[in-house]
């Protein structure tokens, strides 16, 4: 029990800050951004082909985090901003970064290969940390540690920045914040450099912790970070946070009791049991968004 | 002539299949609703008419109305607690539906599980699969300038207003859902019959995005628009094909992209699709 | 009697002569050998892309040296499928009703092919699938659709045996992908073949291809203690599943299928790959000439390759040898009468057959993965 109680705490770690990118575009934008997932997996790519030009980790992973980061402002301006004004701008929203990730995908597939990569042997030291009957390797208590620490830094930034307090201004009304003299237009980018900068930490994450980079790595994940996000209450980061755990433990405990067949089922049954019980999740806002 | 028909003609047929795809999502887009329930719905429709068909002695048309009226009415208790959701938890808590209904069918071992159902026998005619789209298309005609119609779009308007106004919008939405599942249904049991087999592989995430993206890139105003989408982006890779043969060009991430791009320019300058091309083209020439 | 050793020279000189006289058709009308169209089906993109790239290799290796060699000149086309059925039904009837082929090779997945194949054999075109690992609905389509591609049924049986000889384990914990054709199958047969050789399956557990994490169900396998693990997955997904068991402290025996045969799967597990069984379709340490040869080839081709493109680059040599049986004609009748007729072809993959269902038949073998290479198990 022990030990898979530290499975799931590994997993829900990389889920949970996922999640926090995901849900943060959502909270401020109300759009669910189907990209995410695609940059998560570049900036996987991205850290790999350093390392294997000979940079350490911790040169590459920071790179690759500030370069997603980039690529989400990019995307911001490419997809979404055009669409701000429309009716319609969840739904054309929600296409616009399909295609995106489309795009993503297939410039990953055509720079690196349909085949399966990982992290150089050799890429972090390979030690295991015993705790009673239960073992951990270093790496998976270094990303768990990383994992949090960006998490916590993000929640600081927002509860106590100037900018944290425009990003939360404009999640709350757009019009509003313009009017308050905010740079409604940064302040979108920012939140997307943000969110695309975690979404990749967990992509680089994920790649050390499972040894599997590829141009669909991303798929797998963008599902389970729906039902994270909708757990957690769209919007919320300690949400996101909280449930990410959760559904790591939930998910691992389902396997260890009821086995493997059951596990995805079981994500998404508690996203549609949240939906339909509970649809602002644990910590989501019942007000609605006003433009 | 008679070979390049043969040639192309399953091309022909999945355009059909893909536009009741198209029109099945649709339903719902039309009063302003985005399901992404549609591939469980056409799973649901494609498993009920190959086990008909491999198992019992059915008959033909018995089999299609059967896989067209399970999946629509699995709608109805689906969208009475799932309808209330606005926009976005909508489109969340029905991708969750169709990948409960994938994982069912993934796990079933009576249907083979990942294996799925083989040697269906051929019963889709070309013929029949666009009698179908013709009858949906049809379906949706007499719906535009119908009483229900102009409801489903004071819907998609507005939905608050149009519940002011005394529309009763629970069992319009409700009736489009059971609509677009019984002719994802439908689509799903004439492509197992004229593909031989059935699998959930052929039911996930990425099925129901490429009916979402045929009904939006073909128009998701105009009830013709998703067979102009359908027939496009099915015929696509196609063209490439042709291109990409005769330039040199290899085949691979490319085509990928092109359909990235493609989709990318129609959502960001021509938002209602290409059904409203010739309008647009009109508009530009008035202005000049 | 010297007279009677000399004119026994000089008759087996001359008999040897005729036996190596290249075979001219002189026959018929058809004087010359025309060039024969095959096309060959593949997923270059999508998913399967990596099966796909590694058989176009395999055949592009195998088209150089026959059409160097003499005889019929064969022209390949190649077109992917995208790893969908409806691109690989699309494809197929554009091979059948426009380019107008002899034979097609492919498709790559099983599940395209149970879609496409029907459409060959309705119009007579003979396939050979050279990845197809499905045990119902490839072959049973009817009398044109032939394979090279062991399935896990031929495979596993035999190397769960070979196993048990060398480590007598009598319990297992078995984790397979249970939402892949190919991996499902595997583990079908795997269920059985443990069953059938007294093994209990103590644990069981599953995957799904998308997933990269495996701790929960190695956890769970491991903590009931199992003797050996027994795994239905492929090549990617297997070294991941291979360097968390071990990550775990999971020091047993790992035996594996067909899927583990790649050199990706030791790429990618690294040195949690020493020690692992896998029972595979072709035996990439074997000496014979022939498979040096394909070797050779392929890394001309600067690949490493895999039983992917073993299987392709045979399945090109197989139709050369069926249109050799046909004496050197490349109707659609002629490829498939000759097919029936090859018999013990010295490939890559050992002494080929069809068996009398058109299913593959060759000795499968045995590896084990020793200082990061795969050798055979005696």
């Amino acid at each position: 029990m022990g030990q898979q109680a530290l499975n799931g705490i590994f997993v829900g770690s990389i889920y949970a800050l996922f999640a926090v990118g995901y849900t943060l575009v959502f909270g401020v934008l109300d759009i669910l951004n189907l990209a995410h997932q695609a940059i998560f997996m570049l900036a996987a790519f991205l850290a790999l082909a350093l390392v294997e030009a000979h940079l350490p980790l911790f040169v590459a992973m920071p790179v690759a985090i500030v370069a997603a980061g980039l690529i989400g402002i990019v995307l911001e301006r490419v997809a979404f901003r055009p669409l701000r004004d429309r009716a319609d701008s969840n739904i054309s929203g929600l296409i616009s970064s399909l295609a995106m990730a489309t795009v993503f995908e297939a410039i990953a597939m055509q720079v690196f290969g349909p085949d399966i990569s990982r992290f150089p042997l050799g890429t972090f030291p390979d030690r295991v940390i015993r705790v009673g009957s239960a073992s951990a390797s270093l790496l998976q208590v270094v990303i768990v540690a990383i994992a949090l620490l960006l998490m916590a830094v993000l929640t600081v930034l927002l509860a106590r920045t100037q900018l944290g307090r425009q990003i939360r201004a404009v999640a709350e009304s757009p019009r509003a914040a313009r009017i308050l003299g905010v740079n409604v237009n940064r302040v979108i980018a920012a939140a997307f450099f943000l969110s695309s900068a975690l979404g990749g930490a967990a992509g680089v994450l994920f790649a050390l912790a499972f040894n599997s980079i590829s141009p669909d790595v991303g798929r797998g994940v963008e599902l389970k970070g729906l039902a994270v996000i909708i757990l957690g209450g769209m919007g919320s980061i300690p949400g996101a946070v909280v449930a990410g755990f959760a559904l790591g433990l939930l998910e691992t405990f389902t396997v260890a009791r009821f086995g493997s067949s059951f596990r995805d089922a079981v994500s998404f049954g508690v996203l549609i049991a949240v939906l339909l019980a509970r649809p602002r999740g644990l910590f989501g806002q019942a007000a609605v968004r006003e433009g | 002539m008679r070979d390049l028909f043969l040639a192309y003609q399953s091309l022909f047929a999945y355009v059909g299949i893909n536009a009741l795809l198209a029109l099945s999502v649709y339903a719902t887009l039309s009063c302003g609703q985005l399901s992404l329930a549609n591939a469980g719905f056409m799973a649901i429709g494609a498993y009920t008419g190959a086990l008909l068909t491999l198992h019992t002695g059915t008959s033909w048309p018995l089999v299609l109305v059967a896989s067209a009226l399970l999946p629509a009415l699995v709608a109805v208790p689906l969208g009475l607690p799932v309808l209330r959701l606005r926009g976005v938890f909508l489109a969340i808590a029905t991708i969750g539906f169709g990948e409960v209904v994938r994982l069912f069918f993934v796990n079933w071992s009576f249907a083979n599980g990942a294996l799925g159902l083989v040697a269906i026998p051929q019963r889709a005619s070309l013929w029949l699969i666009w009698v179908c789209v013709g009858a949906a298309l049809w379906v949706f005609a007499r719906l535009r300038g119908s009483k229900t119609g102009l409801a489903l779009q004071a819907i998609r308007e507005d939905e608050t207003a149009a519940r002011s106004m005394g529309i009763d919008t629970t069992s319009h939405k409700l009736a489009m859902l059971s609509l677009g599942a019984g002719l994802a249904g439908l689509a799903g049991a004439l492509e197992a019959h004229l593909t031989f087999m059935v699998s959930p592989a052929g039911f996930g995430f990425g099925r129901v995005v490429e009916m979402l993206v045929q009904a939006v890139v073909g128009g998701a105003s105009i009830f013709f628009g998703p067979l102009l989408g359908a027939a496009f982006l099915t015929t696509l890779p196609e063209i490439l094909r042709e291109l990409s043969a005769r330039t040199g060009l290899q085949p691979g991430a490319f085509r990928q992209m092109l359909n990235g791009l493609v989709l990318l320019a129609v959502i960001l300058y021509l938002p209602n699709g290409l059904a409203s091309l010739p309008a647009r083209l009109r508009e530009r020439k008035a202005v000049k | 009697m010297r007279f009677a050793k000399w004119s026994l020279l000089i008759v087996a000189l001359v008999a040897g002569c005729k036996d190596n006289a290249p075979e001219s058709p002189k026959e018929g009308a058809a004087a010359a050998p025309a060039t024969i169209k095959i096309g060959a089906a593949l997923s270059l993109t999508g998913p399967a892309a990596s099966y796909g790239q590694q058989q176009k290799a395999g055949l592009a290796a195998a088209l150089d040296e026959l059409n160097a060699a003499g005889g019929p000149k064969i022209e390949l086309l190649i077109e992917d499928d995208a790893s969908t059925k409806e691109q690989g039904i699309t494809v197929f009837q554009k091979f059948i009703n426009r380019d107008k082929v002899a034979a097609i090779i492919g498709p790559t997945l099983s599940n395209t092919a149970s879609a496409a194949d029907p459409i060959a054999q309705q119009s007579g075109v003979p396939v050979l699938a050279v990845s197809n690992t499905a045990a119902k609905g490839i072959t049973d389509i009817g009398d044109r659709i032939w394979r090279d591609s062991l399935t896990e049924a031929q495979v596993i049986p035999g190397a769960l045996k070979k196993a048990q000889q060398k480590l007598g384990f009598k319990t297992a914990g078995v984790l397979y992908g249970n939402d892949d054709v190919f991996t499902k199958a595997g583990y079908d047969v795997m269920q059985k073949a443990l069953v059938d050789q007294g093994i209990k399956e103590i644990g069981t557990q599953t995957f799904a291809k998308a997933d990269r994490d495996y701790h929960a169900q190695l956890t769970a396998l491991i903590a009931q203690k199992p003797d050996a693990l027994v795994v239905s997955a492929l090549a990617d997904n297997a070294a991941a599943i291979v360097s968390q068991a071990r990550q775990q402290g999971w020091t047993g025996p790992i035996l594996g299928g067909n899927g583990f045969n790649s050199p990706a799967f030791i790429k990618n597990a690294g040195p949690a790959a020493e020690g692992v069984l896998a029972g595979t379709s072709w035996d990439s340490s074997s000496q014979s000439a022939v498979n040096q040869r394909f070797l050779k080839a392929m890394a001309k081709k600067g690949v490493n390759p895999d039983q992917f493109s073993a299987q392709a680059y045979t399945g090109l040599y197989i139709l050369a040898e069926a249109i050799k049986q046909a004496g050197g004609k490349g109707s659609r009748d002629d490829i498939t009468a000759g097919l029936a007729k090859v018999k013990d072809l010295d490939t890559p993959l050992g002494k080929f057959s069809f068996t009398a269902g058109r299913d593959a038949q060759h000795e499968p073998s045995v590896q084990i993965v020793k200082d990061g290479k795969f050798q055979i198990v005696q």
